[in-house]
This record gives C-alpha cells, structure tokens and sequence, in this order.
C-alpha cells in the first residue's frame, strides 16, 4: 500500500486529520484556560469584571492561531504585538525558554492606548519557538497626566501614560528588575500594576506550559501542521460564509456627536470584504484618534458576525479582509496623536459599519443599539476604609430591535461580550459610595413592530470628601438608529445634581471634574432602535408595556394607536 | 415484627429510575442489589415504586429510603412553576431583568438575553435602605405592601420572592417584609432571599429566590405526593432527599430551599465516588461519569467533594442561564455522552455532540429510526460493546445500519477502505479528547496533576473511555465500580445529612479578623444544629472553610480553617496555606496583605448506617468468568484480540490483564493492552494501567 492509499495518512499532511483536529482544540483550550487565570488572580475590576482583556495563542510567525474567551474587541489585536517582537527583537536577540515581551505602544504593535500591555511569551519545541501565548489587559493607571493614565485634555500621547516599546521583561524566567521598577514607578497604583501584571504573566505561562505538553507528544513539526491547517479552516469558514452575502459596494456617510462627519465604503465581493476608510477627517489632537490597527478591529468584528459569527476565531478567518486608511486621518494617526479614549472612535466607526451592512442584510443585522462604552471614571478616597478607590467601568444600554423581535435590555454594546456589571452591593463596600438606583429607562425612544431594547438608569451617590469624575459618552447628540419605519432610540447622557441645592447639569462627556459627598452621579443610557411601522406592533405587546411600565398610555396611543385600558 | 434492615435508594431520571438496595442483615461482603425502570412523567412516584416491585421488595423491610430527583431542573428548564411576585428595594425592581448584562456568545449579534422569570409589573419596591456594613440608612417603609398583596392576588401570584439590598449582611428588613405578608397574606408561600443564601451580589441572590419561589410549590407537590404514596406501601421512615451538595436533607428542610436539589443526581455519582474512595483508600480521586448526554467530571481532593454556590441554571457556552446562589458540587459537564452525534462538516472537520440521539430514536444500532452516528454506534462497530451486552442485552442492535451510518464519516474524512472503521475510530478519538479537555480543566488548569490522582470511573459509558483517558492524562489507576451503572444511587443510599452554609464577609486577617470569623463561624454553626435537629441526640460534625484572597484580587481561594488557626497568632498559619496553594495554582505569590471575603461551613450528621464491609478475597484464577474472545479495535492502539469476563461471575480476588472487555453489569469496562485488573472486596475492578495490581 502506498501512503497516498492511506485512509489516515496522505502525501499532503504529516498527520491524520483527528491528531490535527486534537492539536487544534488544544490550541482552543490554552487560549480559553490563559483567560481563566487571568480573570481569576488580576487585581484590577476591569479586567476580572469588565473583562477588558483578551488571551490568544499565535503561531511562529505572528499569525493568530486560536482567541480566547472574553471581548470580542480583542481577538484580533494580539498577532499585531506578536509580529512586532518578532521583528524589532527576537531577531537580533533569539528568545530563551521562559523570556517574557510586554508592549504597550499603540504604535508597536500596542494597538489600543498605553493603558492596554500585551504579554508576549515564546512557546519551545524541539529547540525552536513553535507558537507563542499572548494577552492584552487594561492596566488601572500607566502614569500620564491624569488618573487612570487617559485624559480628555491630552493633546499628545506622552500625556497619556509611559509608551512602553517591545520590551523584554523577562529573561529565561528571571524577571529583569529594571522593567518592572521602571513601570512601578510611572503608576500610581503600582501595587495594582503588579498584581495585573503577574496575572498576564501567569496566564502566559499557563498556555505556554499547556502547549509544550501538546509539542511533546505530537512533536513540533505536526504541532506547527495543525496551527497552519487550523488557520485555513478558519478561511474556509469565512469564504463560504461570504460567498452568501450580498455583492456591491456600500457606503455610508454619517455626522457624529463632535461634529465629524465620518465615511466608509464596504465592497463585498466573492472573495474579499474591502472597508475604505481613506475619506475621513485628519487626525486630531482629542484623544479620539485609533491607529490602523485599531480600526482593524471592528472591522473583523463586524465581519466575523455577519459570515460566521461561531465562537472560533483565528488568522485564517480575517484574511479576506483588506482595509484601505489614509496615514495622517483619525484613522491612520502619525505620532505622537493622542488616543486614550480611542473607543469613542472605534465604537462610533463599528456602528457606522454595522448600519452601512444593516440595509443590505436587514436579516443579519438589526437596528442600531447605543453604541457606546457611557465610560465611568469615577475616583475618591473610601469614606470607611480610607483608601484609593477607581471605579473604571462601561455601561449597560439598550440594543436594538431586530428583524424578528424586540431588542435586548441593559446589554453592554457590541464591542463587548463577556463584560459583567458591577453589583450595587459590591460597589457600595468596595468603592464607598452608594448605588440608590439601577433601573430600565423608561424614556420614550424605540418604538416599532420590534421595540428597541431599554437602556438603564443608574445614579451614583459619591460619598468620598474628595471625588472625581470623567464620564465619556457618545451618542448623546443622536439617538440609536431606527429601520424601516420605525422610530429611532433615546440617547446617552449623564446628569450630576448638585448636594445642596439639587442643581442639575446633564453632559454626555465631562473630564476630571470634582465632585463632592451628596453629587449624585445620574447615569442615563439609550433605548435601542426600533424595526418595522409601529402601527403593525401586536396590541397585546403594547398593552404589555404599558401594564410594565414601560410605556405611557398616552404614547402607547399616539404612537402605536393602542387604547391600553382596552 | 423483624426490625426492617434494607437501606434503598432511589434515583429519577429522564429515562430510568434507578433503585440500589444495601441489606444490612447480609454480613461481610454481601452485594448490593440494583434495579432499573422506566421513569413514569408526570407521576413519578409510580416509577419508583415500579422499581421497588421490580427488585421484588417490600417496602416494610426497608429501615431508609433516599431519593433523588430531576423536578426542580425540568420545572425550571420548562418554566413549568408557581407564578412569582417579586419585592425589592426601591430602585432595584429591574435586577432580574438587567442581570449582568454578559453576552457570551459575542460574535452573535442575534444574541438573545434570557428573559425574566417575573414580568415587570410582578416586580414591586418598597423603601428602605441598609449599608454594607448591615447599619440603617433609610428605615423600612412597609405601608405600600397591602395594595401591593392586592396587585398580586389580583393578578394571580401564586408564591412571593422577596430580596433587598444588603440582606447579606443584615436580614433584619427581609425578614420584616416576610412577616408583614404573612399576616396580609397567610396563605402564600414566601421566600426571603436571605432564607436560602448569604452571600452578595443582589442580582444573583434576587434570582435565587425567584427560582425558589417558582418551584417550592412543585418541589412540595411532588415530596408530599411522593411519601404518601411509600408511606400507603409500607414505608414507615420519613424519605430523605438528595442534594446538590453531596448530602441529603430532610423533606421540610429540602421544600424550604428548594433549588438545592437541583443536581442530585450528577452529585451524588461524585460524591459517591468521594465514599468510594474512601472506603478503598485512594482520597484523590478524578471521578468521571459519562452518561448518554453529556460527561461530568469533579475533582476530589482528600476525601472531599468540592461544593460551591456559582450553579446557573441553564447555563451553556452560549448563554449565561439563571443563576441560584446553592451549595453544588463543583463539577464540568460538557455534551459528550453515548447518545452525542458525529458529523462532518463541509470543511471535512469530525465533530461529536453536543447534539444527541438521546434515548429516542438513540443511537442508529437501536434500530428506532436514529440515522445519525453517536458515540455507541462507534463503540459498538470497534467490538468495545459486546452485540450480545448491548443496552444491557435488550436491544439486539442493527449492526448493519450503524455500520452504513459511521461508513459516511469514514468517507468523509477521506477514507477510501474500511471507512466505517475509521469514521468509528475517529468519532472515539474526538470524543476521548473532548472528555480530556474537561478533565484538565479540573485538574491541571488548578495546578493539580493527574497523575497524583486516581480515576473513579460511572455511568453508562464511564468505563468504556476511561482507561483510555487514563493513559492519556497519566493516571496509573482506574477503579470501576460493580454499580457503575446505577452509581448515582449508589451515592445517595452512603449520603449523610448535609448542609452547606456560605457567607460573604470582609475581614482583615488580622488578630481581630480571625475572632470576627471565629463569633460568626460558631453562629452559622449554631444555625445549623437548629436545622439539621432531627429530634435524636447526635449533633453535626463540623467543617470550615475562609475563602481568601491577596487583597484588590477578586477571585479567592477556599481554604480549610483548622482549629489552631482562629487563637493568637494562629492566622498567619492559615494565611501562608493560602500562600502556597496560590503559588501552586498560578506559578507566583505576592507580597500583599490576605482577607477573608467568605466563609463556608459544612455540617454533617451521619445517617447511622454501617459502611458496608468487604469481602475476603479469594483466588486469582479468573477462568471461571472467562466467557470468551473477540477482536476489540483500542482506536489508537490497534485492533488486538481481547479476552470477555461477565461482571456478575467474577468474585473478590480474581484478576486478568488486558487487553480484555468485562461486561453484564449494565456498562463495558474496555481494558487497554498492558493494563492489570483485580476485584477488591468490594467487587470494585481495579486497573492499573502499568500493568501491576
């Protein structure tokens, strides 16, 4: 019998298709068990709650081989740190079992703002670096000119934190003393920084050891098989996928809440996705800006949803993606623009995208959802415990209708997945103010055949004698987006009253204000769209909403037609 | 009147009532008896007395009976319950339907939130605040409840949750709130969240009570109907009820906290396999239980079953489910079991499950109309499953269909000959990996290695994957027990009163610390005596637990709170082993300060039953169970001629080498080349997989 004859083995693979599959759910199972230990021992909420991090396993060249749980914002970061390392140090300096790479820079390879460190560390087979596990986590503060590193009012980013190149941090399992000094030093939280940290680092190691047993029994060689074929897969996936979508190119046009008009074209065709972001403002000196890396993300978010939106997400599923920026735009920033609150860009251009694609697959994509991250920075010393407390966290919102039902209530937005909230009673211990309200939004907005989900009220009572705020909410100036006839969302917007005289001020983006005990931060994010007439809604479901409370009686017969008390 | 002597226990299924049957009168290695029958929906009380009947008892002879049940997770996963009306605190009548705001499947933009079990206008506020140290903030305003009562019955509330902020720490307006609607509405049953836990996060405690407010009065239904009926049989002991937490509970106590039986099944299989190992000596057990859905596995360190309060009901990959702040034995189902179906997809990738057969039509060789290949097809074509021993000999299995339908998987994986064999060899290599993959999760992902631990094998398809698991993970040792089975039951009828009390806390652990935890430890103790009082005079046996933590971490650490550690000085003892296991599970310690975040006691008061004794052992010689050969494909280990042994004629003592398949006793053990089998006194199979028993 030849060995093309073979059912198991043929000329074309050196192992049997099981053996590979195996490997590849290793590859899977690393990922996911890295981002397991780095929920379980990071210090900061942000990352064991919000979960503003992400762990893959890339391959020897860079390329992503497998994502793990978590943000979805995150899964195709990774491999840009990767290759940077690969090219500004592992070849002049050839990594060591147990080296350990940070980089934060969103210009190498950092992708996002400083506060985001990648961890890099290289996998060893047969006396080669066959993979390599990485993560990226949102560290609490990396120094700059504000708490919490980003600032509304820098201009460059040297303001925004310490830029960390690909460094090495660790060398053949000896933390370099130096590195870690250097970054303590620059945090004021460096106990955070630390323990955050050391649970990147531990996560890393926990893949790196996983994988080492896989190489071991299979050997480097069909270890590197797998994580190529695995990639190729993840192609196959999304060619089929996008062979089903419709063809043409589209565009979209669209002002946002700062007054930039914003552009994109997408031209699907039988094998490409092309987003053309090249017709947009020039770079800014508001921290709004993304790097081109940056814009990649939504980019192969969006397409991941609308081809394959399973769970498996590697190298291979982008790589029919091409993204066309102009150097010099909010898009394609030359340094040293600044980015901190780089999400208030990288939302709005998801939302856009999404809305460009909605009125072509009204089936895949339904109304648009509040669209923002509503940050929450908020700050102070624990009446009670006397300590530093730093609240850093997005909010729920109200998504929108979809093509078959009413939208989802009080959700993070959709660059966000496995994103938890704070509990009240957690963040009254923890943080020493009080939470007296997290409650639906009941404001008109989202009326439909399908309603638009409801956004939340959420008031903070700040009790530390010396708080401070920064709230950064887009989508405050326009309401979610409706579709076909429906009415559009509510808007995101905070309010703070005033102790004392009960003054209210309502923003939609205010930077390090004081605050004092008595302010009540007042939290107020948008109802969804809607989808369809309004006049076609089932009665019941409008007297539903009206016995909810969702819904006034008058509205529910001005916009609806519905006499509720019938 | 002879004194009743059978200890049985009986265990509900989707499929089967199981009935495992101790005799206590029997004497040194007398066996356990086990019966089957089919589960009886909706009066299940009929099936278990069909497996009383079947086993040819009488219910006067029986001197305990314990039973487990499946009504809590089918009435919560069919939202078949009481209608609920909620209370909480002003401002947080939306906590349920805002939940945690996750979505874990976050590629899909369909995703679809799971929707409140209390519509909104159900969900009703009352003022009144507490801080998070218990202290009054704003006093309770109870003057809205009588036309909120009026609102509920009008709209026909059937059973009332009631959870306010902070009831953690302080109950005191809980309990207020529950009172006042007991003398506005006498007649509703009421459950205050602070009844079932004790632990933060309202979200999760307002769901907790929901879920128990919408099955207590099945749950109630269902034990009441139950015990009548044994009762009107002859049954003169009150019936005792598995939990989820590995012990069992009085009727009253489990209608009080009613989600806590939710799992008893799978946790009576791990914590059977706790006792098991106990009783054979090996306190580190992996304990693996593959039924026709899904395989679960739990580690068990030092004799005890891990139990935690993280349960969510429904809860998948895809979906966050509803979660119940319960005591659950802390184990990973994922949906690979006998009945799971292999597929190829259209990029010629094998997958087995989570989709399944299920009992109906099953697996293609059942011949009722199943086309797609499952897991038993594969086992059954590698000669793994006897055709003889198939479904315990009352199926005679279409070997022919099953051969056609794993041919098409061959094929499609490229295979040009004997392509049902390699689809078959293929389906039970992805489904071994499938069941590593959860097997590390429970062991090496916590910095624990397997090969420390021995591999307690059940279920219906346990022993059939298990030694090759073994080999794979490194474990020298599998133990498959006669009851494999029916192991469940068997869990249950060695079951001690139980109960799990978790409390959240905040507390330095300093010298004031440790005495804080000290008073409340001796508290929650006090509590659990009232509770488990059973009118004898024996008291609770203790253990407890601290979860610790480096402070500013949110994920902690159970550790166990020994009697030295609460005097002067002593905590620092407890501290450093939270120290060392850190190190052992994420490769590095910090030096920062430790606090406790939660305390966990464990009360048991023993059922008074004797542990059941071995037998002498007698000779080695096997032949007399010997009943033959056939070819037996081992997937990756070729196809080899293997011995057959029937379980039931093998006896304490005697011992083989594989490769050999054992069968007859309701599940194939497949042993591997190399590895060595012997029968214990308890006629136990004990295989070391190098080869030296």
């Amino acid at each position: 019998m030849t060995l093309q004859e073979d059912p198991i083995m043929s000329s074309s693979t050196i192992a049997d298709p099981i053996t590979l599959e195996i490997i590849q759910s290793s590859l899977q199972s690393a990922a996911d068990e890295m981002f397991l230990a780095m929920r379980r021992t990071a210090m900061s909420s942000i990352i064991y709650e919000v979960l503003d991090m992400g762990t893959g396993v890339l391959d020897a060249s860079g390329e992503l081989a497998s994502s793990g749980a978590g943000i979805p914002a995150f899964v195709g970061v990774l491999d840009k740190a990767g290759k940077v390392i690969i090219e500004t140090l592992a070849a002049d300096d050839p990594p060591q079992p147990g080296d350990v790479y940070f980089t934060s820079d969103p210009y190498r390879g950092g992708v996002t703002h400083l506060n985001d460190i990648v961890v890099v560390m290289p996998v060893f087979s047969d006396g080669r670096v066959v993979a390599w596990t990485a993560n990226i986590a949102h560290n609490s503060d990396v120094g700059g000119m504000a708490p919490g590193s980003a600032s509304g009012d820098a201009t460059e980013i040297f303001q925004e934190g310490l830029r960390i190149p690909p460094i090495k941090a660790i060398a053949a399992g000896e933390p370099v003393r130096a590195v870690f000094d250097l970054l303590e030093l620059n945090s004021r939280m460096p106990d955070t920084l630390r323990g955050d940290l050391w649970a990147q680092i531990a996560a890393v190691r926990t893949g790196a050891r996983r994988l080492e047993g896989v190489c071991d029994k299979y050997g480097a060689d069909v270890f590197e098989a797998a994580c190529a074929q695995y990639q190729d897969y993840g192609e196959q996936l999304s060619r089929a996928a996008l062979a089903d979508l419709p063809k043409g190119t589209f565009a979209l046009t669209e002002e946002i809440d700062d007054g930039r008009v914003l552009d994109v074209k997408i031209t699907i065709s039988d094998d490409e996705f092309l987003v053309d972001l090249r017709d947009n403002p020039d770079q800014t000196e508001f921290p709004t800006n993304i790097t081109r890396d940056a814009a990649m993300i939504p980019v192969q978010m969006l397409f991941k949803s609308v081809t394959d939106p399973g769970l498996i997400a590697n190298g291979g599923t982008f790589r029919p993606i091409t993204l066309l920026t102009r150097p010099g735009s909010v898009f394609d920033p030359k340094e040293p623009a600044p980015m901190g609150f780089y999400y208030d860009l990288l939302l709005p251009l998801y939302d856009l995208m999404w809305r460009c694609l909605a009125q072509e697959m009204p089936e895949r994509l339904g109304a648009g959802h509040f669209a923002s991250v509503c940050a929450t920075l908020l700050s102070g010393t624990h009446p009670d415990t006397g300590q530093q407390y730093s609240i850093i966290e997005p909010q729920l919102g109200g998504w929108g209708a979809t093509s078959g039902r009413d939208g989802n209530s009080a959700m993070f937005s959709g660059v966000h997945g496995e994103t938890y909230n704070c509990p009240a009673e957690v963040n009254e211990a923890k943080n020493g103010l009080f939470v007296n309200r997290m409650e639906l939004n009941t404001e008109p907005g989202g009326e439909g055949r399908h309603a638009g989900g409801r956004g939340i009220v959420m008031e903070y009572e700040i009790r530390s004698a010396d708080g401070n705020a920064t709230l950064a909410f887009t989508r405050s100036k326009f309401a979610p987006w409706a579709a076909d006839g429906a009415l559009d969302g509510s808007p995101n917007y905070c309010e703070i009253i005033r102790a004392g005289d009960g003054e209210r001020e309502r923003h939609s983006f205010v930077a390090g204000i004081d605050t004092q005990p008595g302010d009540v931060i007042r939290i107020v994010t948008g109802n969804g769209g809607g989808v369809g007439d309004p006049s076609e809604r089932d009665p019941e479901l409008v007297r539903q909403d009206v016995r909810d409370g969702l819904l006034s009686a008058e509205r529910a017969f001005e916009v609806y037609g519905v006499d509720a008390a019938s | 009147m002879a004194q009743p002597q059978l200890r049985i226990a009986t265990d509900v299924g989707g499929t089967f009532t199981d009935l495992v049957v101790f005799d206590e009168s029997g004497g040194h290695g007398s066996r356990v008896r086990t019966a089957k029958a089919s589960t009886t929906p909706p009066s299940f009380d009929q099936g278990v007395v069909d497996v009383i009947d079947r086993a040819g008892l009488s219910l006067t002879d029986v001197a305990s009976h314990v039973h487990g049940t499946t009504v809590v997770i089918n009435a919560l996963l069919q939202r078949k319950g009481a209608r609920v009306g909620l209370i909480t605190t002003e401002g947080f009548r939306d906590s349920l339907a805002i939940a945690r705001g996750n979505r874990p499947d976050f590629f899909n933009l369909e995703f679809e939130k799971p929707s409140a079990f209390v519509p909104r206008y159900l969900r009703r506020e009352v003022p009144g605040r507490l801080t998070y140290t218990g202290d009054e903030r704003e006093p309770l305003e109870m003057s809205g409840l009588p036309s909120i009562v009026e609102d509920f019955q009008a709209a026909g509330v059937e059973a009332v949750a009631v959870c306010l902020l902070h009831s953690w720490v302080n109950p005191d307006h809980e309990v207020a709130v529950k009172e006042e609607l007991g003398r506005l509405w006498p007649e509703v049953g009421v459950i205050a969240s602070s009844e079932i836990t004790r632990e933060w996060r309202e979200y999760e405690r307002t769901s907790t009570a929901v879920l128990s407010a919408f099955v207590q009065p099945v749950v109630r239904h269902y034990l009441e109907q139950l015990e009548h009926r044994l009762g009107e049989s002859g049954l003169t002991d009150p019936t005792l009820v598995m939990q989820s937490n590995g012990g069992v509970a009085t009727i009253e106590s489990a209608t009080r906290s009613p989600v806590s039986i939710v799992e008893s099944g799978p946790a009576s299989g791990m914590h059977g396999a706790a006792e098991l190992g106990r009783l054979i000596g090996e306190i580190d057990v992996l304990a693996l239980d593959i039924g026709g859905t899904t395989a679960k596995c739990s580690l068990i360190e030092n004799g005890q079953v891990r139990v935690m309060t993280d349960y969510s009901i429904g809860e998948s990959p895809t979906t966050p489910g509803y979660p119940a702040l319960v005591p659950v034995v802390d184990l990973v189902e994922i949906g690979n079991g006998g009945g799971s179906i292999a597929r190829v997809d259209d990029f010629g990738k094998l997958h087995v499950g989570p989709e399944s057969a299920g009992a109906r039509p099953g697996p293609v060789a059942y011949g009722m109309g199943g086309m797609a290949p499952t897991t038993t097809d594969a086992n059954l074509w590698l000669g793994r499953i006897g055709t003889s021993d198939f479904c315990g000999g009352e199926i005679d299995p279409d070997l022919a269909a099953a051969e056609a339908a794993l041919a098409t998987i061959g094929r499609d994986l490229g295979a040009e000959e004997d392509s049902a064999s390699v689809g078959a060899r293929g389906i039970v290599r992805i489904a071994n990996n499938n069941m590593i993959n959860a097997l590390k999760l429970v062991s090496v992902n916590r910095g624990r290695d397997p090969r420390d631990f021995t591999m307690i094998a059940f279920g219906g398809g346990g022993a059939m994957h298990a030694v090759a698991l073994a080999q794979e993970l490194g474990v020298r040792r599998v133990v498959v027990p006669e009851t494999a089975a029916v192991f469940s039951a068997w869990g249950m009828s060695v079951s001690d009163l139980r109960r799990d009390l978790f409390a959240t806390v905040l507390y330095e652990l300093d010298m004031e610390g440790a005495a804080a935890l000290g008073r409340q430890f001796e508290e929650m103790e006090a509590s659990a005596t009232e509770e488990m009082s059973t009118g004898s005079s024996s008291e609770p046996t203790f253990r407890r637990y601290a979860t610790l933590r480096y402070r500013g971490q949110a994920h902690a650490l159970e550790i166990e709170v020994l009697p030295d550690d609460l005097v002067i000085d002593g905590v620092a003892g407890l501290a450093d082993r939270f120290i060392e296991r850190f190190e052992t599970e994420y490769t590095y310690r910090l030096d920062a300060s430790v606090e406790a975040v939660g305390l966990h006691l464990v009360a048991t008061l023993a059922s008074g039953a004797a542990p059941p004794e071995p037998a002498a052992l007698g000779p080695a010689e096997s032949t007399g169970a010997h009943t033959g050969r056939r070819m037996v494909d081992f997937a990756e280990e070729g196809t080899h001629e293997a011995d057959l042994y029937d379980h039931r004629s093998l006896e304490p003592g005697m011992a083989f080498a594989g490769p050999a398949v054992v069968e007859g006793a309701g599940t194939s053990v497949v042993v591997h080349p190399g590895a060595a089998v012997s029968v214990d006194g308890y006629r136990n199979l004990i295989i070391d997989l190098d080869g030296q028993s």
